[in-house]
């Protein structure tokens, strides 16, 4: 019994350490390939990578320089800084800009009749590329150039974000007093009273009718009411008399001659007009469901050289409607002159015998409910 | 340069007449006035302020407030009108008899303003004195005017009030001093109970004219406002009634046996009735003299013909037919006769009322799922729709053609109906607070 715990014992540890040190855990390392790397900056990287550029830049620009044949030795002299890659010097970058103006007139079809003897290399385009490599060098210049930013930037802290312009982080700061910032005072939109037919609601989100659009001063004046009473001394026709009659017609000269019952000065302009009519339309209540809704008033009045309405507002006709109606009609159309000319009508002072007296009619037609 | 030519110069005289040809020739010649022509106006309310009435008494003090609150209820209520509210006021009117500072109105922008006093008398009688002014003219508008009542009528002095002023600065007709008998409805959708009620054009002053143990439908107001038609279930078959509104009596109008009648509506001279009479599966229009309950059929159609109404002048009548083949509204003459369709729209039309100005057929109209309630000219023309919800229905004219009520009722199990005014322009739609649910409103004529 003994014997055999012995022997088994004996052959397990034989088995562990052969296990141990027999090397039955170590596996045999995989096969790989190693490869040598070097860092290198972007500076060098570009340095390593101009050259090849430059070559292909050589074939690109080579077309335009041909027919350059008289300044090409200038252009030479320049083409030494070629290798100055990291000077970013902005003298550097105009020599290019001068080249292409300087081809503009290169084109072959412009300039074929001015220089024959030129003409003639352009059989030469090919041969010239050899002997010209190294002239248009320079060239080579404008690509690298924008791989370098033009201002130096400090490295930017760790966690800052890379932007175009260097900003402040913004902390509210909690020593400072709190800033009340201006504010206007507001309101919820006054309700109406009014509600907009249920059932043309959907139809109505555009609107249908457009405020007539404020006048413009136009300085067009109209050759509208003034009587002609200068005679004629001669039976001619002139060209000219056309001219001379408007002018006279507009003109002081014509108004002197004019009887005293007739308005002097140049009449008003439509432009005139549309600003006082407007003025009043703002003031003109109108009730589109009432009888009074079928009457067109006209009302006479006087205005003032200040504008102000002077005297009674009289009712000169009335169509339409009832006699109440009218009555209506005629009351709202006053209200509307009175209330929109509280502070006086601004009409041209100049003109004031044009607009003294007024007769103003209200034509609610297309404001009728139909 | 010095010569002219006459002709040139006749010829440009007459440029300005021929630009403007709508004012003739003669114009040309005769520089006058400046002439505008508006065309364009604006359709907002016109602003008023109405102070506070003066008391000349503690006890009439309590009435001098509250006139002015019902005066500026009413005319808030037309939509066509804007209290300034008082706080605005730059001036108070501290006697009705002292003039008026007009600058301090203009300033607030008050177009009219109403003043008035009030006293109380010895026999309870309320005495109202009011003044209305066109603040920007400087004038009054009308003349003065003084109205007597009993202190429980206080409310009916400021609707006459307010109907002065509406009149004076509209030029219509007023409506405000009017009542409306409806259908007052409570409980359930499925267990409704309906009965008769009156009240002010308002919704003050509720009372009701019958129980709740009938169904009762569709009251109609006699052209004088003193009875009312309506149709009862009262025996189960409908059956039309005629009520007295004083005494709230009422006795029914005997039509054929067996058959049911219904859609009852006076004629404009409050002795004739016009209803629907359902017999062998027909339903015709019939005329009855009520004094002597003899009835007339007025159409022979094998369709359905019902909700009659007369013209203002009792010529003709507007009705509703499916002779078609949908619901249409004809207009056929009072003795009956060749019936002219006037309503050609897409949709069903029901339920048409012909306006108090006559110039104008309410109706309601349903249409694509919605009901509408819409105007049209009597020709069918113009046609014009003011509402539109899941049921309007029952459109009824204001004493003066201007405003419309009708029933509205809202959608679902919890459905209720209430009533609704809408200005004819579709403009101003408001709720009429009514106590319960209601119905089947008719507007009364002005009171007297």
């Amino acid at each position: 019994m003994n014997t055999g715990q012995i022997i088994s014992g004996a052959g397990h540890l034989g088995l562990i350490v052969w296990a141990i040190f027999g090397g039955a855990f170590e596996s045999e390392p995989l096969p790989f390939e190693a490869m040598e790397v070097t860092t290198i900056s972007s500076e060098e990287f570009a340095a390593l990578t101009a050259p090849e550029s430059a070559p292909e830049a050589v074939a690109n620009v080579d077309t335009p320089e041909p027919p350059q044949a008289g300044e090409a030795p200038g252009l030479t002299s320049e083409a030494d800084a070629a290798p100055d890659l990291a000077q970013p010097d902005p003298a550097e970058s105009t020599p290019p800009d001068e080249v292409p103006e300087i081809t503009e007139p290169a084109p072959p079809d412009a300039e074929v009749s001015d220089e024959p003897p030129v003409m003639q290399p352009p059989q030469e385009d090919t041969a010239v590329l050899l002997p010209e490599p190294v002239e248009p060098a320079p060239e080579a210049r404008p690509e690298p150039a924008p791989r370098v930013a033009p201002e130096p930037v400090a490295r930017p802290e760790p966690d800052v974000r890379i932007d175009e312009v260097d900003q402040q982080e913004a902390r509210p700061d909690e020593e400072a007093e709190p800033v009340e910032t201006d504010r206007e005072e507001t309101a919820r939109e006054e309700a109406t009273t009014e509600i907009v037919t249920e059932a043309d609601r959907l139809e109505e989100a555009a609107p249908s009718v457009s405020v007539r659009p404020r006048a413009r001063p136009a300085a067009r004046p109209e050759t509208e009411p003034e009587p002609e009473t200068q005679t004629a001394e001669t039976p001619q026709v002139d060209d000219s008399a056309v001219d001379d009659a408007v002018a006279a017609a507009l003109g002081q000269a014509g108004a002197e001659t004019q009887p005293e019952s007739t308005p002097q000065g140049p009449p008003l302009t439509s432009g005139e007009k549309d600003a006082l009519r407007l003025a009043v339309s703002n003031c003109w209540v109108v009730d589109t469901g009432a009888p009074s809704a079928r009457v067109t008033v006209t009302l006479g009045f006087s205005l003032g050289r200040d504008g102000r309405v002077l005297g009674d507002i009289r009712l000169i006709s009335a169509e339409g409607g009832d006699t109440t109606a009218q009555n209506v009609a005629f009351e709202a159309a006053r209200r509307a002159i009175i209330r929109c000319g509280a502070n006086g009508y601004r009409l041209p002072p100049e003109k004031y015998d044009q607009w003294r007296d007024i007769e103003m009619t209200f034509n609610p037609e297309r404001m009728r409910i139909r | 340069m010095t010569s002219f030519n006459p002709d040139l110069l006749a010829a440009l005289a007459l440029v300005p007449a021929l630009v403007h040809l709508p004012a003739g020739l003669a114009r040309a010649q005769d520089s006058g006035p400046l002439r505008i022509e508006i065309t364009e106006g604006v359709i907002e309310p016109l602003p008023y302020a109405v102070p506070d009435f003066v008391a000349d008494s503690a006890a009439a003090s309590e009435y001098a407030t509250n006139i002015a609150r019902v005066i500026a209820s009413d005319l808030g209520g037309t939509g066509l009108f804007r209290e300034i509210p008082r706080e605005a006021h730059i001036s108070r009117i501290t006697s009705f008899s002292s003039p008026v500072q007009f600058s301090d109105w203009k300033a607030i922008n008050a177009q009219a303003l109403i003043t008035g006093g009030v006293s109380v008398d010895g026999s309870g009688q309320v005495v109202v004195r009011f003044r209305l002014y066109d603040v920007f003219a400087g004038q009054e508008l009308g003349q003065g005017l003084q109205l007597v009542g009993t202190t429980e009528g206080w409310r009916r002095i400021a609707h006459k009030v307010a109907d002065q002023v509406y009149s004076r600065l509209t030029g219509e007709d007023p409506y405000f001093d009017s009542r409306v008998v409806y259908v007052a409805e409570t409980g359930p959708k499925d267990a409704r109970q309906k009965r008769l009620a009156i009240m002010d054009y308002d919704g003050a002053n509720v009372s009701y004219l019958t129980d709740s143990s009938a169904l009762v439908l569709a009251p109609r107001f006699s052209p004088t406002g003193d009875r009312v038609l309506y149709t009862s279930y009262e025996t189960g078959f409908p059956r039309i009634y005629v009520l007295d509104v004083a005494s709230a009596g009422r006795r029914v109008l005997e039509t054929q046996e067996g058959t049911m009648s219904f859609a009852p509506r006076f004629a404009p001279d409050g002795r004739t009735v016009l209803y629907s009479l359902t017999s062998g599966g027909n339903t015709d229009l019939f005329s009855m003299d009520i004094a002597s309950g003899r009835s007339t059929r007025l159409t022979t159609a094998p369709s359905i013909e019902t909700a009659p109404s007369f013209s203002p002048d009792g010529s003709r009548i507007v009705f509703e037919s499916d002779r078609s083949g949908t619901p249409q509204l004809y207009i056929m003459p009072t003795q009956g006769g060749e019936a002219q369709r006037i309503s050609f729209g897409q949709g069903r039309y029901g339920t048409p009322v012909w306006s108090p100005r006559g110039d104008l057929v309410a109706f309601t109209k349903q249409s694509k799922g919605r009901f509408h309630i819409g105007v049209m000219r009597t020709d069918g023309s113009e046609e014009r729709l003011l509402t539109a919800s899941f049921l309007d229905e029952g459109p009824t004219w204001s004493p003066n053609g201007r405003v419309i009520m009708f029933t509205r009722e809202t959608q679902g199990e919890q459905g209720t109906s209430s009533l609704y005014t809408v200005d004819i322009t579709g403009r101003n739609l408001r709720q009429v607070t009514t106590p319960t649910g209601a119905s089947d409103p008719s507007w009364s004529p002005l009171q007297n």
